[in-house]
């Protein structure tokens, strides 16, 4: 190990040091901190997803995957731009999206997903969180960058499979992994059913992100997870659309899942309110968008090249 | 072809600073108006955006659709809180009721009840005040900062090349790909794509949305090939970039960002000494007998 690498690694771990001791140190009980200084929160979760994606850069750099030119900063800029557009546009606000039982569409998380599967790790990152950020100030609002880096580690994410040479060998393992935190992610509501849904909001019904969690979002993810399984068994043949959907769907509920968890101390939620409240509404019918939505994509863009001979 | 924002070179208050200098300051702004949930505060943030808006110099024609829609949004936001309280409700232990209605029907033995009290109503203010200064402050910036100088402004503010350009390289595709997203949503509906009637199940109405998205992200993927190629010509990333504009901090610019930071410090100070928390005017609450 060279020098620089070392000293990059010692520097990252005295941060994660730090941020861990910030995080018992600001905010010990967990108490409802909505009027008080959540500012340096929001940014020390910035910082941790950062953190990450850097991790995992360092521990595979040499890999071809990393490689930024020309070609990925244009299309960084198109996927974040295409990103913002379609969440401000899909937002229920300008073009409405019908929502059924609580499960209120999203289609625009295929976006990062598609674009990180076909451009890989840096891409996804940026087009998620970029994307999300100039979104989020499309509507006026920019309160919220610890989602920004969530939404940027569900592009990341999705775009692993390119460090792998052989990418049919992980699938199996990332859909296990997906499986048991879906699993994980189902008893928490089976346990918790009366919590609300804090994502929901229906004016005419009088409803405003305060009825209790219905049973289809409660189990989205689940229904999401059955529709990701059987994408993948269903285009087995086709190796592009397998990975492209397993891999999102791992992203998706990670990358969600750090969001939602990071509101924990943020907005001072239990554990449990968070995962039924954010975690389950925000992250299972984004899985019915990767199972559906990102086969789309990656069969259109698969002619499209071999069209156009790139 | 690309679309772009509407920006024009004007006479203002906005546009007489460095843009780096004015990114700083709104991210200080940003930043210092979430500490605050107390009227009191939030008055002196919001007469800043007030100010900023009515010297921008942006004629009312040119951000009406914009402004209308985050107008109707800040509404829409603040009404909702007035309504359920939710939000507020863990601001303030004890609520005075001004007035209470009630729905002189149920629904499947829930009866509709609003009550009307004063921290309620006074939060919806406070959130009005709040979400209103942050919009404005937000939508002013592509009216007010010259295309030509995005990247640059990016690069100034300490990102790497890269990011800067792919970040000036969003901010313009954004309107472009506003206006491919109608275009094909005409086009789909001129060949009997009915948007307004998307029914079926739930799987039936996601693969719906596939007609709208996949052209449009295809299309931007295949446009993206000249752009690429343009720049390669031009040796995009082979050495450290020079950049056709310079920008140079002149001392209004730092009195800004000084002004900025300032605004940042006091404000976390006042948040750290318990400052800023939700407040309720004495004379609302003897007003209604509390």
């Amino acid at each position: 190990m060279d020098k620089k690498f070392v000293s990059i690694l010692i520097a990252l771990v005295v941060i994660l040091a730090i941020i861990v001791l910030g995080v018992y140190l600001i905010d010990p009980n967990l108490e409802f901190p909505l009027d008080r200084a959540t500012v340096p929160l929001r940014f020390l979760f910035v910082v941790i997803g950062l953190a990450i994606a850097f991790a995992v850069y360092l521990a595979t750099k040499e890999n071809k995957a990393w490689e930024v030119g020309t070609r990925e900063v244009v299309w960084m800029a198109i996927g974040a731009a295409l990103y913002a557009v379609f969440s401000w546009l899909f937002n229920g606000t300008v073009f409405v999206v019908p929502s059924i039982s609580q499960v209120s569409l999203r289609p625009a998380i295929a976006i990062p997903m598609f674009f990180g599967y076909a451009f890989g790790p840096v891409v996804g990152f940026f087009t998620g969180a970029v994307g999300n950020m100039f979104g989020d100030a499309l509507t006026g609002f920019g309160l919220s960058p610890q989602w920004s880096i969530g939404n940027g580690l569900v592009g990341f994410i999705s775009g692993l499979p390119l460090l792998f040479k052989d990418k049919k060998k992980s699938l199996d393992t990332v859909l296990i992994v997906s499986g048991v935190l879906t699993v994980i992610g189902v008893v928490v509501y089976f346990v918790n059913r009366s919590l609300p849904n804090m994502l929901f909001y229906d004016v005419e019904a009088g409803i405003f992100g305060d009825a209790p969690i219905s049973l289809i979002a409660g189990i989205s993810l689940l229904i999401g997870f059955v529709l990701v399984v059987l994408a993948r068994f269903f285009f087995g043949k086709d190796i592009d659309v397998a990975t492209a959907v397993t891999w999102g769907a791992l992203g998706n509920i990670l990358g969600i899942g750090f969001a939602a968890i990071s509101d924990i101390w943020i907005n001072g939620f239990s554990p449990a309110a968070a995962i039924v409240g954010e975690f389950l509404p925000a992250a299972g019918p984004n899985l019915i968008f990767a199972a559906i939505l990102v086969p789309l994509l990656v069969v259109a863009y698969g002619s499209y090249r071999k069209q156009s001979g790139r | 072809m690309l679309v772009a924002w509407r920006y024009r070179k004007r006479k203002s208050f906005i546009q007489s600073f460095d843009p780096r200098a004015w990114i700083i300051f709104y991210i200080c702004y940003l930043a210092s108006t979430l500490f605050f949930w107390d009227a009191r505060f939030l008055l002196p943030l919001m007469a800043i955006a007030v100010f900023v808006l009515l010297t921008s110099g942006v004629k009312w024609h040119e951000m009406r659709r914009a402004f209308l829609f985050i107008v109707g949004f800040v509404f829409f936001f603040a009404f909702f809180t007035f309504l359920t309280g939710r939000g507020g409700l863990e601001v303030y232990a004890q609520e005075h009721l001004v007035r209470r209605f009630e729905a002189p029907f149920s629904l499947l033995g829930w009866r509709p009840v609003l009550n009307i009290t004063v921290e309620r109503a006074f939060f919806a203010v406070s959130q009005l005040m709040r979400v209103f200064s942050l919009a404005v402050m937000t939508i002013l910036i592509p009216y007010s900062l010259n295309p030509a100088h995005y990247g640059i402004t990016f690069r100034g503010l300490g990102l790497p090349d890269k990011i800067a350009y792919a970040m000036d390289l969003t901010m313009r595709f954004i309107p472009t790909f506003g206006r491919d997203f109608q275009l094909t949503r005409d086009a789909q509906r001129a060949r009997g794509y009915e948007l307004e009637k998307i029914s079926g199940g739930l799987i039936e109405q996601v693969r719906k949305l596939g007609p709208l998205m996949v052209p449009v992200t295809i299309h931007a993927i295949s446009g993206s090939e000249d752009i690429i190629d343009a720049m390669d010509l031009r040796a995009f990333g082979v050495g450290p970039r020079t950049w056709l504009e310079q920008l140079t901090y002149r001392r209004r610019d730092y009195i800004l960002i000084a002004a900025g930071v300032l605004l940042l410090v006091v404000s976390l100070g006042l948040s750290l000494l318990g400052y800023g928390t939700f407040w309720v005017p004495e004379v609302l609450i003897r007003a209604v007998g509390g």
